[in-house]
This record gives structure tokens, C-alpha cells and sequence, in this order.
């Protein structure tokens, strides 16, 4: 009698597979989950997919990634930081749906120009090793206001008027790319 | 039990009673954003859509902005330009649905504050355009101003921003 009770009460190996051992542990590890992955995706990191050439060759196009959007919460934005900068305010409790990434080369009150496809930060000579393509552009000194970032793309094949780039205020900065 | 059962019913008819009242008397905002959803829908063609198709879409089209509407643009690669009153967005829009196979037109991330005689509304919003069948696509941030005029929701103004200066 006691063996028939034993098994009876035995979960079938499909309600193993299924629901686990313990339908209540695995319904509550099911909702920490969930709620751990959504305020994970929509308020720390937010998933993107790279569309266009403007990040060429650092990012490709159509590449998934992330935007640490917690990584200038204690500290600001640092030059040769790739960020990503939103269109219109989704509002407070909304993740931008579409946004730029671009580096950031100009910090406030900083001047950049670019001479012979080089970029220069108050006059002096920036290194940029991730540079890969070709560039020629020349523009006078843009000049960052108090709150702005210049922010440019790596792919500087293309005439400088025909690419992205320019000042942005810092509440436009969403955050850090993640990798 | 049977409070806790009574007490979540309650619950449940509250919730139901609240949001047949968003339904029944939306907030002016979602009203607006509303507006905002269907003037994307109008304003995509799909590329098996014909002739008499996309003019009736035209006319719709302009149904959404007030007779001395002014949309002024500016875009790399067409410049800046200014369209006013619904003549000439009429022309522009029968142009542009002419001369694209097909158009798909979003707005994303769209946020609408309603002004305190609530009859005017400014929304911020970003357009991602899509011509053909191209898998590259267009973005620009837009603000448009909305009046209520005999009762609906218009277009009085509508201007691309400049996401960096």
C-alpha cells in the first residue's frame, strides 16, 4: 500500500522535464527571472542593432549589442567612449527605440578640428588607433558648450557634410556601448 | 478566503471600470499620440497600392493638418525647405507618393504634452522612413504642434530638429 502511494506521488519524468520537481519553486525561479530580464533589458542594459556604415570598421552593420545605460551614473563621458545618443525623449520610464552611436572625441568646452583627415582637440593632435579607412576632412574648430560632447562616427571615408556627427548635449547620451 | 476572493474581484472590477473609462474618455495625450499612429499608417503606401489608391491616401493625407499648416524641414540631401498652408503639402505628398514604389512611415519614441487650455498640444517624436523595398531606412526627429480645431486634433506646425548641433 505505502509503495503504491510512493509512486503515485512520484512527478512522470515529462513533469520533470517540463515543470521540475517542485511546480511552485519552479514558478516562482520562472517569475525572478522574468522580472530580473526585464528590468535588465529595459532600464540597464538595452539591446541594439548597428544599422548603417557610420561605425565602420569598430562596428559592422546589422551587429547586436548593448548600452550600459548605468555607466555615467557616478562618472562622465570620456573621450574615445562609443555612446549611444536618442532622438526624441521617450520620457522618463521609456528606453529610446531609435538612437545614434557615435565616439565621443570633444569633451566640454573643448575645440575640435580636423586637418588632413586628423582630428585635433584644442590644436593638439589626437591618436586614433581605431581608425581603419581613409580620410581627408577639414573643418575649423567646432567649439564644445558646457554640456556638449562632439561626437563623430569611425567610418570618416565620407565627406565630412555627408556624415552624422557634431555637439550633443550630455541628457542626450543614453549610455556606454557595451562591447 | 472568501474576503481575499471578494477583495480581488473588486480589485479586478475596479481595473476593468478604470480602463473602460481610458477607453470611453482617453486623456488628451493619447488622443493626440493616437492621431499620431494613424498619420504614419496614411502616410505609408505599400507597393502593390495603385493610382486611385495613394491620391485617396493624399487626400487623407492633408485631413491631418489645419489649412495654414506649415511643415518646414530640414534634411541632409534635400535641404531646408518650408511648406505652407495644405496646397502645398497636397503637392508634396502627391510627388512623393508618385515617385516612391513604396513608403513605410513610424514614429518612435512620441511624447505629447497637451498645453494647459488643453486645445493645444506640442509632440516630439522620431520619423523612421522607409522608401521601397531598401532595408535602409531614414530617421529624423520631428516636433509637431497639434490644435484642436472643431474638435479634432491638426497639425499646425510641423519641424525636423536637429539631433546633434
Amino acid at each position: 500500500m505505502q509503495d503504491a502511494n510512493l509512486n503515485s506521488a512520484k512527478p512522470g519524468w515529462l513533469q520533470i522535464v517540463l515543470i521540475g520537481r517542485r511546480p511552485k519553486a519552479t514558478l516562482v525561479r520562472i517569475m525572478v527571472l522574468t522580472a530580473v530580464c526585464v528590468v535588465t533589458f529595459k532600464f540597464v542594459l538595452l539591446p541594439i542593432r548597428v544599422e548603417g556604415i557610420s561605425m565602420e570598421p569598430t562596428y559592422h552593420d546589422r551587429r547586436v549589442n548593448c548600452v550600459n545605460r548605468l555607466a555615467y551614473l557616478r562618472s562622465e563621458p570620456q573621450r574615445g567612449d562609443v555612446v549611444a545618443i536618442r532622438f526624441s525623449d521617450p520620457g522618463k520610464f521609456s528606453a529610446p527605440r531609435a538612437m545614434l552611436m557615435k565616439r565621443i572625441l570633444g569633451l566640454p568646452g573643448e575645440s575640435v578640428s580636423f586637418h588632413g583627415g586628423h582630428a585635433y582637440i584644442n590644436g593638439q593632435l589626437l591618436d586614433e588607433p581605431y581608425l581603419k579607412n581613409p580620410c581627408d576632412w577639414e573643418h575649423d574648430p567646432i567649439q564644445c558648450g558646457p554640456d556638449e560632447y562632439y561626437v563623430v562616427g569611425d567610418n570618416r571615408s565620407m565627406p565630412f557634410d555627408l556624415h552624422t556627427q557634431g555637439l550633443a548635449g550630455r541628457d542626450r547620451i543614453v549610455g556606454k556601448v557595451l562591447l | 478566503m472568501k474576503i481575499a476572493f471578494r477583495l480581488l474581484l473588486l480589485a479586478v472590477l475596479g481595473g476593468l471600470c478604470f480602463w473602460l473609462w481610458t477607453v470611453f474618455f482617453p486623456n488628451p495625450e493619447k488622443v493626440v499620440l493616437g492621431k499620431l499612429s494613424s498619420l504614419a499608417a496614411t502616410a505609408s503606401v505599400g507597393a502593390g497600392e495603385g493610382a486611385i489608391s495613394r491620391a485617396a491616401k493624399v487626400s487623407n493625407l492633408i485631413g491631418y493638418f489645419s489649412t495654414d499648416a506649415v511643415i518646414s524641414y530640414d534634411v541632409p540631401g534635400l535641404g531646408a525647405h518650408t511648406l505652407s498652408g495644405r496646397d502645398e503639402i497636397r503637392e508634396a505628398a502627391a510627388g512623393g507618393f508618385a515617385s516612391l514604389a513604396s513608403l513605410k512611415v513610424q514614429f518612435q519614441d512620441a511624447t505629447a504634452r497637451v498645453g494647459a487650455d488643453k486645445l493645444t498640444a506640442d509632440v516630439s517624436c522620431t520619423a523612421q522612413v522607409s522608401p521601397g523595398d531598401s532595408k535602409d531606412f531614414g530617421i529624423q526627429e520631428l516636433r509637431l504642434q497639434f490644435k484642436k480645431i472643431d474638435g479634432d486634433w491638426l497639425i499646425i506646425r510641423a519641424e525636423t530638429v536637429k539631433t546633434l548641433q
